[in-house]
């Protein structure tokens, strides 16, 4: 008898095995940030709906696109979110599929700029933000970018490194400050690099500033919208600018990797994040501002997130060619008048 | 204790093993890469990587601080060991175990807390400028200044132990003795306690050394990019320029210069014995 039962606890056990191992596995490539939120919001729900396992892989986006091409014989990741920017990279390097937007129910109910950012196909838009000032408003007062290297000011504020995602727009609308309207980000670079003893830092985590700000140290930063929150909550009176040259800044996106073996999955998976209600917790969690047209916050969440079309319309958003083309001679640059 | 030599070598082979397959192997693919290019081999990466006037000015940023970091570690080193060595037991052990506290500590939190306290609200301005030294708080945060202090902090612990253990073996008349037949308080040190624990500087002075050439959280958090040192440019051109064949080059530099002072300081060390 007792045998009997131990076998066919093995059995069953075994069994159980067999069917986890049948069960159908999606792997995502995503920025760290947030990760309680997008497994309470994101994760666990859609595992529940699709019967699935969800694999979720973090890092920054250099890591995570350094992994898939060193996997590009036999991909892992099955789907990523990354920078528009990223993602034509990815895209030239052709580690990544056309997106199938008929597949995507939702698809219709995103903005039109974020339906096909880099006009390739190859990516949707899930998020965008805002860049511009956070700065004290009982120390200074910002109209334009150029106010940030005001004598009584520049050794009061913290840029963002040219190596940060926030690094390019900043300088860009520096530029557009100053006069100079082109890609090569000469002269705003050159102005900072004259400035370089008087500014405080060139930050490279956002994160770094919350500290900065509350021990007075700094009272302005050229910041993404998706970094403000922490910086409201401060006990001091910090404000967001919105200066006569206008606001830049950034969208993700996501990506299907060229050759994966779970595509009309990773498209379910893609689909579902885009729905108005995922998309509206995401939002209230003030985790993503979000790319689903249909999505409806309260007042309190809108000012704390990029909301709205009219916003989305008014961003000074740097084309992703622009952004992979110059990267290394804008580090070169920065590096030449600033780094040393 | 072995009945071979075969027997002793087929009881290291699993660690050996080991050890090459996960760190050797590893490692000398990573430096190789700054040797390779199209085609063939070649240095051309550590010509190129010299020929930038930024790179030279963080060399010789990173081996100033290197030296000024085990300098000074080594001179309050040296007084903070003895004066430790002559107490009693018990209380030695507490002086022994507050030294190593800070070890203890996350290197982040530690340098976390140099942020607070260097900063224009710190403690540090806010003695200054009480003392009437200053006008205005002085800007410390993110200068070299700031990164001194913190790998001064960082790593003076290892400096102190190295050098208690040196001093403890210091035969216990030679001070008196000297002092006896004239010596003054400079000569006594570097005629007398210098030469005996020299071993022990030695130790704490390679450790100091390679570990403010390499160490990434300090320069990161209280330099940031205006003051960047090789480590933090290591990390710069892998994660943003995904540039391996400088990060390599940079990698075997780091390498190279903790042999060069581990050699250098047992050099000095053996001249002495000698002489």
């Amino acid at each position: 008898m007792k045998t009997t039962l131990l076998a066919g606890t093995a059995a069953l056990v075994l069994s159980a095995g067999f069917a986890q191992a049948q069960e159908k596995t999606l792997t995502i490539s995503v920025y760290a940030f947030a990760q309680d939120e997008f497994k309470e919001i994101v994760y666990d729900p859609f595992e529940a709906q699709c019967g699935c396992k969800l694999v979720v892989e973090t890092g920054n986006s250099v890591e995570r696109l350094a992994k898939i091409e060193a996997n590009k014989a036999s991909p892992v990741i099955d789907m990523a979110v990354v920078s528009m920017a990223d993602a034509l990279d990815a895209s030239r390097k052709g580690l990544i599929d056309p997106v199938d937007h008929a597949k995507l129910t939702n698809y219709d109910k995103l903005y039109d700029f974020a339906k096909d950012p880099n006009g390739d196909g190859m990516s949707v838009g899930y998020t965008f933000y805002a860049t511009s000032i956070a700065y004290r408003s009982d120390k200074m007062t910002v109209e334009s970018w150029a106010d940030l290297l005001k004598e009584d000011v520049v050794s009061h504020i913290a840029f963002p490194n040219v190596t940060t995602n926030q690094g390019p727009p900043a300088l860009y609308m520096l530029g557009k400050a100053l006069g100079s309207d082109t890609a090569n980000l000469e002269a705003p670079i050159a102005a900072i690099g004259e400035q370089k003893d008087e500014i405080v830092t060139f930050y490279v985590k956002s994160s770094q500033l919350v500290q900065l700000m509350q021990q007075e140290e700094i009272w302005a930063a050229p910041i993404g919208r998706f970094a403000w929150a922490p910086l409201a909550k401060l006990d001091l009176p910090i404000a967001w600018a919105t200066p006569s040259e206008g606001q830049s800044g950034g969208m993700n996106v996501m990506v299907v990797t060229k050759g994966s073996q779970n595509r009309d999955l990773a498209l379910q998976f893609m689909d579902f994040w885009l729905s108005t209600e995922v998309q509206t917790k995401l939002a209230e969690a003030m985790v993503d501002s979000p790319a689903n047209a249909e999505v409806q916050v309260s007042d309190e969440v809108a000012n704390n997130i990029t909301y709205g079309a009219e916003t989305a319309e008014s961003l000074d958003l740097m084309p992703s060619a622009m952004l992979l083309d110059n990267r290394d001679a804008w580090l070169e640059e920065w590096n030449a008048k600033v780094g040393q | 204790m072995f009945q071979n030599r075969k027997e002793a070598l087929a009881l290291a082979l699993p660690a050996a093993l080991f050890a090459a397959t996960v760190f050797l192997v590893p490692v000398v693919l990573l430096l190789s890469e700054g040797f390779r290019a199209p085609g063939h081999w070649s240095i051309s990466a550590y010509i190129d990587f010299f020929a930038s006037p930024l790179n030279r000015a963080v060399f010789l940023r990173t081996l100033k601080l290197g030296f000024l970091v085990t300098a000074v570690a080594a001179v309050l080193g040296y007084a903070a060991a003895y004066a430790i060595v002559p107490l009693p037991a018990s209380a030695k052990g507490r002086m022994i175990g507050l030294v190593v506290l800070p070890l203890m500590i996350s290197p982040v939190a530690r340098t976390y807390a140099w942020i607070v306290i260097l900063g224009r609200t710190g403690i540090v301005n806010q003695a200054l400028s009480f003392v009437g030294l200053t006008d205005e708080p002085l800007r410390i945060l993110f200068t070299e200044t700031a990164v001194f202090i913190g790998l001064l902090q960082l790593f003076l612990p290892l400096m102190i132990i190295s050098l208690i253990s040196a001093l403890e073996n210091l035969p216990r008349d030679v001070v008196p003795a000297a002092r006896v037949l004239g010596a003054n308080w400079f000569q006594v040190f570097w005629k007398v306690i210098l030469p005996l624990t020299r071993e022990g500087l030695v130790i704490g002075g390679t450790l100091v050394f390679t570990g403010a050439m390499t160490a990434y959280i300090t320069p990161a958090i209280l330099g940031g990019s205006k003051v960047l040192m090789l480590e933090t440019l290591l990390y710069q051109r892998v994660t943003v320029a995904s540039d391996f064949a400088s990060a390599s080059v940079i990698a075997l530099i780091l390498i190279s210069m903790s042999f060069a002072a581990n050699i250098l300081l047992r050099r000095i060390a053996s001249v002495r014995r000698k002489s």
